[in-house]
């Protein structure tokens, strides 16, 4: 029975083609809504509120105030990138997520000229999963913290996902990341057993120890890969 | 069989989830919140119903020996382009809803009435029994994802309702989810005195 070979074919072909064009038409709008939703995890890090903003006024506040820069790895800035032309490699055994572009390593930044941050991407092992997310700081001094958030992870609900609540993330804000011209980063410490006169401490979460504890290594390792860039620019 | 019992019958007696007990795997992870819950059942909804209608249209040329290759060409050509759909235009719960949407092709209701149903009955009647499975399993999703969303996180799509000191993390995890699935099962077997062989 050929018909059997025709009709599959037939059938096959149909269903390529169908999907081909669907893929094809959608493709522009599916791209914007990445690049959208990038820009709202990179906002959402200096607090302003995502949820009153619609994609129109994402993309006006994003090419009015932020200004997107690629520095090269001894803290350069190199003007003939663009942080889409970054492709981003991550580490599955630390969650760390290197830059390339050729081969090069860079690494991106945004600086907000509005609310005065710098907004670096971090990521890290948590206990289940990396955690993703973005971080600033004052754009004076490298050193306050504007804020912090965490767009992905797959920690587990009420304990290690409270990372990306309000409470926790506003535990940082104002603390400092320099002691005496030294990188020190923020460690995130036992719940409750934070000294709430350190600038360099916050309170961690109870009952996610480990989620809390990668946070603070990851921050650290981080924030280092920055260093150059902050000593050169201050 | 009448139109209308095609279509009741998946809802209330016949129902995919409490009484042929598939679809079980999704039924468990996207009912954290309702508004996942109603999107996955348009999905399904829109896929069973259409992948019955095209295979009975074609019921009748589709090979015998090759007829599960041809059904689950025509179903995953629906959930892809059902994924590619909201990926475009509701990418937020695209995002939530992740490998879900996709994992609809692996879901037993689709297949199941693909072939059990559709492959002996017209076009018409498949459509209405596709478009009473896809309600009959999103309904129960529903019930799942209101009382968890409700007791798990204090609101109902999204609106507070309870305060959020009464927030049960349990409803969250996927042990919720079998808690109240099983309370249903138990609740509609107890009233129908329906018992397994």
């Amino acid at each position: 029975m050929k018909n059997k070979y025709i009709f599959i074919l037939t059938i096959t072909i149909t269903a390529s083609l169908l999907l081909s064009i669907a893929s094809e038409s959608l493709k522009l709008i599916t791209l914007k809504n990445v690049e959208i939703d990038k820009k709202k995890n990179v906002l959402s890090a200096i607090g302003i509120d995502i949820e009153s903003f619609n994609n129109n006024s994402i993309d006006n506040y994003f090419s009015e105030n932020i200004d997107s820069l690629v520095i090269d790895l001894d803290g350069n800035v190199v003007q003939t990138l663009s942080i889409n032309d970054l492709k981003e490699v991550e580490n599955n055994q630390n969650g760390e997520v290197k830059y390339f572009n050729n081969q090069n390593e860079y690494l991106p930044i945004y600086k907000d000229n509005n609310k005065n941050a710098l907004i670096i991407p971090i990521s890290g092992k948590g206990l289940w999963s990396t955690l993703f997310g973005y971080f600033a700081i004052d754009l004076d001094n490298f050193s306050t913290v504007k804020g912090i958030t965490f767009y992905k992870h797959k920690e587990t609900p009420g304990l290690g996902a409270e990372v990306s609540k309000k409470w926790f993330q506003n535990n940082f804000i104002g603390k400092e990341i320099y002691n005496d011209g030294n990188l020190v980063s923020i460690a995130v410490s036992k719940a409750g057993y934070a000294d709430k006169n350190s600038l360099y401490e916050v309170d961690g979460i109870s009952g996610a120890t480990i989620t809390s504890n990668g946070v603070s290594s990851f921050l650290m390792r981080d924030l280092s890969r920055y260093e150059k860039y902050f000593k050169k620019n201050n | 069989m009448s139109n209308k019992k095609t279509f009741i019958d998946p809802l209330i007696d016949n129902n995919p989830i409490t009484r042929q007990v598939l679809g079980i795997c999704s039924a468990l992870a996207v009912t954290v919140k309702v508004e996942q819950a109603l999107v996955m059942t348009l999905a399904l909804t829109f896929v069973v119903a259409m992948s019955n209608a095209i295979v009975s249209l074609l019921r009748k040329y589709i090979p015998s020996s090759i007829r599960i290759i041809v059904q689950l060409i025509v179903i995953s050509t629906l959930v892809t382009l059902i994924d590619k759909v909201l990926e475009a235009y509701m990418y937020d719960i695209s995002k939530e809803l992740s490998v879900f949407i996709a994992l609809i092709v692996t879901n037993c209701i689709v297949m199941g009435r693909a072939d059990a149903f559709a492959m002996q009955n017209d076009v018409k009647s498949s459509f209405i029994d596709g478009l009473g499975n896809g309600l009959g399993y999103g309904s129960i999703l529903i019930i799942v994802a209101s009382f968890r969303e409700i007791l798990g996180f204090g609101t109902f799509l999204n609106f507070r309702i309870l305060p959020e000191f009464l927030n049960n993390g349990l409803m969250i995890l996927a042990p919720g989810a079998f808690i109240i699935l099983g309370l249903i099962i138990w609740f509609q077997r107890s009233i129908t005195s329906f018992v397994e062989e």
